[in-house]
């Protein structure tokens, strides 16, 4: 243990050195055009090659976990020497998937990023060096279900009482820009809640805000709130993108074009948490060899097992499935479009 | 109270050779990642998780713990010699114990961090196991009116760091206000200063301003002035009876020593402050209860006790509502949260009724780490005091690659070289023709606490958030605060004036 500490050290010091090496090589030419590589080439691609995983948060944390889990097991499935995780945060998952997208698509680039980054593809975004729907998708490990709760001092049970309610209710959220944001504005606008949203809560600060008194709720991915309404500090009242027991879904409450589409594309980017992409451009014959070896990952009953210790749950997705995914979020109606460009502005 | 449980869980740690060599192997770690710049003990236990993962709860808890506990012992070191602070909570440490250094006091310097750091440590165990039973009144009672008041609070502290000219350390301040303000809005999404530049989005890395405007300016002094960062008396206090002495400063100090253990302690229980405003704030304490406010920016020991206590005392508060209500106060604490929900402990209220245990032995470990840590460093700490004495030559190679690594690993973005850069030539300026350099720090670390609170009170509240309870209390402090030190300081200048008079 005493020796694997110590590598693990000098790793920590080398890594910042590390950042992809290809990072400024937008070199998309030996992708799909070039019909020079042959099966057998493409099977010893990652024969003694390290692969890159890009990660666009700091280490810690829900992106950093999942990729580290599946680094570990993916590097046996693919045969390659190692699996460096590279954290490039910065500007919301925007610096570490510029830089995915402009890494090589040789197979040694990989990485994960926040799919609600689908948001600001739609309202074009000028700051977006990429094209979500270009990128060579590999798969995803586990859904992201939205749910909102509310503090249990709030006199609000049920949901129905949230879109009955008279008064203006506060709920939190982060900052104007985030997904979270984004989330929290376009249920307002689906179910037309009469809410006021407060934003800039990072974190569990929100968690904080509610127990405090000061906002009546929140809306957030299932898995960090729960461990707060375990103990007792609120209840769920709608669930988006995933079941929960006695809790009803948003689908069920969507009755107008509006709160469908709306209901329909949050649901659909709840499907795509913790996914794998690489950069564009990917040769055929390279890219299945990868989602090969990721299926093989995430099937692989090791990792199945240290997930379940970890609390990480698993609801993996693959290939071609997850592309469609991504093109049916990107491709809304103007109306919709024009909704998401309020939300994200905080207009 | 369960007297039995509390020393069976005592007994847990030092009755078990394994949890003790995992205590034993966690506090040098815990230390390395507290003096590398740039790394800090968030990373730390991201870094070791693979290797907690599987072992017993309480072992586990015990290694994360005693890592996490003692990183900012060891922190003290680069900041006293060369101004290179390892995290940003430790940047307070450099306003005094750099000059504490250049006038050959490292030993000493050190040696005070070391058990300032140490007493620290333990009287926040203390301060969790005291604060208990009134623990949730007591988070709950702050709100972001009373964080805005907190923060204006600590900026209040400008003028105390101003040194001779009020109106330079305003300036100061308020550029370090404006620095902190480069950032994406979070309340309206705009952008602010980025220029265009999405690696401003998040803001300037602290550590890279901290980096830029004390350890950067002292190696070009070193270079252009040329010889050692001590210059006088040269091996006079070296050994260990400098360190002796710091760790008798801390004896002398005990008042002051144990008022900034138990305010750093309650800081870090408050969720959404961060530990770096603790360190400032106490801080100002020291400069606020000292007879001689002027000597402060100069050498003075207690401006290295007061946030070395409060450094190592935040770690047990921010530990209470991660425990108690799973909710973590800080990014380190979110990842010490899920760390421990991996090894099958879980956070939350019930930890009062089911979890005790592992609460009684979290507050063994802290108090244990703390004073092992101090022991094995007090080993080698006169060895780094020989360090003020290489000649620049040697060492400003060493610091400037310490310090580019450092600003580089904060955030691994090679733009914050630039920054680095640009605000190192800005902070050397200063240095130069005197201008204080601790007041761009506060405004840079308080500023965004002030404006995301008020944002979020006024938001809440209106102005009315100013007349609630805790907002009137904060207020009071803040107008006494002044009002006491502005006084003592006229009463200061008129006995000058009158010993001047009567030398006359």
């Amino acid at each position: 243990m005493l020796k694997q500490l110590f590598i693990v050290l000098a790793f920590v010091i080398a890594s910042g050195c590390d950042r992809s090496s290809d990072t400024d090589s937008n070199n998309q030419s030996s992708g799909p055009g070039s019909n020079t590589s042959t099966v057998a080439a493409i099977d010893n691609v990652f024969i003694d090659e390290n692969v890159g995983y890009i990660v666009t948060t700091n280490p810690g944390g829900g992106y950093d976990t999942y990729a580290r889990l599946i680094g570990k097991y993916l590097n046996k499935h693919l045969g390659s020497e190692n699996i460096i995780i590279n954290n490039i945060p910065g500007a919301g998952h925007i610096v570490g998937t510029n830089t995915l997208w402009k890494s090589k698509p040789d197979g040694l680039t990989l990485g994960t990023f926040n799919a609600g980054l689908i948001y600001n593809q739609i309202i074009h975004r000028s700051t977006l060096q990429f094209d979500i729907g270009k990128f060579s998708w590999i798969g995803k490990a586990a859904g992201e279900p939205r749910s909102l709760v509310v503090a249990e001092q709030c006199p609000y049970e049920t949901f129905d009482d949230l879109m009955a309610a008279e008064e203006v209710i506060k709920v939190a959220a982060a900052g104007i820009g985030s997904a979270s944001y984004a989330d929290t504005k376009l249920l307002a606008e689906a179910f037309d809640l009469n809410i006021d949203i407060i934003p800039g809560f990072e974190g569990n600060e929100g968690e904080m805000s509610m127990m405090r008194g000061e906002v009546c709720a929140q809306f957030g991915t299932t898995s960090s709130t729960l461990p707060f309404v375990e103990s007792g500090g609120g209840h769920f009242v709608l669930a988006v993108g995933g079941n929960i027991d006695g809790v009803p879904r948003a689908e069920d409450y969507a009755k107008s074009d509006k709160a469908k589409g709306i209901v329909s594309l949050m649901t659909a980017l709840t499907q795509l948490g913790r996914i794998t992409a690489a950069p564009p451009g990917m040769d055929p014959v390279l890219l299945e060899k990868i989602r090969a070896a990721y299926k093989a990952t995430l099937t692989d009953p090791e990792l199945l097992a240290e997930a379940e210790k970890m609390n990480l749950p698993i609801d993996a997705a693959f290939g071609d499935d997850v592309t469609q995914l991504v093109l049916d979020a990107l491709n809304q109606t103007p109306e919709t479009e024009a909704i998401i460009s309020a939300a994200i502005q905080g207009q | 109270m369960d007297f039995s449980g509390i020393f069976s869980a005592l007994f847990n740690i030092i009755g078990s050779p394994y949890n003790m060599f995992l205590l034993l192997l966690a506090v040098p770690i815990g230390m390395f990642f507290g003096a590398v710049p740039g790394l800090g003990g968030k990373l730390g236990v991201v870094m070791v998780i693979p290797f907690v993962f599987g072992m017993e709860p309480i072992s586990g808890a015990i290694f994360l713990i005693s890592m996490h506990a003692v990183v900012h012992t060891a922190g003290s070191v680069p900041s006293i010699l060369f101004g290179v602070p390892g995290t940003g909570a430790e940047a307070a440490t450099i306003v005094d114990g750099l000059p504490m250094n250049k006038k050959g006091e490292a030993g000493r310097a050190m040696g005070a961090a070391l058990g300032a750091s140490g007493l620290g440590g333990v009287i926040g165990a203390l301060f969790l196991l005291a604060v208990l039973p009134v623990l949730r009144p007591v988070i709950l009672a702050f709100s972001p009116a009373e964080f805005f008041l907190l923060a204006i609070f600590g900026i209040t502290f400008i003028a105390m760091l101003s040194g001779n000219s009020l109106i330079k350390g305003l300036l100061v301040g308020f550029f370090g206000l404006m620095v902190a303000f480069i950032n994406l809005d979070p309340n309206t999404g705009i952008e602010r200063y980025t220029f265009g530049m999405y690696f401003l989005w998040d803001g300037v890395d602290i550590i890279t301003a901290i980096l830029a405007i004390f350890a950067i300016p002292e190696m070009i002094a070193l270079g252009v002035e040329g010889g050692a960062m001590a210059m006088k008396d040269k091996h006079a206090k070296a050994g260990y009876k400098g360190v002796i002495q710091g760790l008798m400063d801390v004896v002398k100090n005990w008042g002051l020593a144990v008022r900034t253990s138990i305010i750093g302690a309650f800081i870090g229980m408050i969720p959404g402050l961060g530990g770096d405003a603790a360190t400032w704030i106490c801080y100002g304490h020291a400069i606020q209860t000292s007879k001689d406010p002027e000597s402060f920016g100069k050498g003075n020991v207690r401006g290295v006790i007061a946030p070395e206590t409060a450094n190592n005392s935040k770690e047990g508060g921010s530990l209470l509502p991660t425990l108690f209500f799973a909710v973590p106060g800080s990014s380190g604490m979110a990842i010490l949260l899920g760390a421990f929900v991996m090894l099958g402990i879980q956070p939350g209220p019930s930890m009062a009724i089911t979890g005790m245990d592992i609460v009684w032995t979290l507050i063994w470990t802290l108090m244990i780490a703390n004073v092992v840590a101090v022991g094995m460093f007090l080993l080698f700490v006169p060895l780094f005091g020989y360090l003020s004495y290489v000649r620049g030559s040697l060492l400003i190679p060493f610091v400037f690659t310490l310090t580019f690594l450092g600003s580089f690993l904060g955030h691994r973005a090679w733009e914050n070289l630039i920054i680095l850069t640009v605000l190192g030539i800005f902070g050397y300026f200063l240095k130069k023709y005197s201008w204080p350099r601790a007041p761009f720090v506060i405004g840079l670390i308080l500023g965004p606490i002030a404006e995301d609170s008020y944002h979020k009170a006024m938001m809440l509240w209106g102005p009315e958030f100013l007349l609630r309870p805790g907002a009137l209390t904060m207020i009071t402090l803040i107008v006494l605060s002044i009002g006491i030190y502005s006084w003592r300081m006229y009463k200061k200048s008129k006995q000058t004036d009158e010993a001047n008079h009567s030398v006359s």
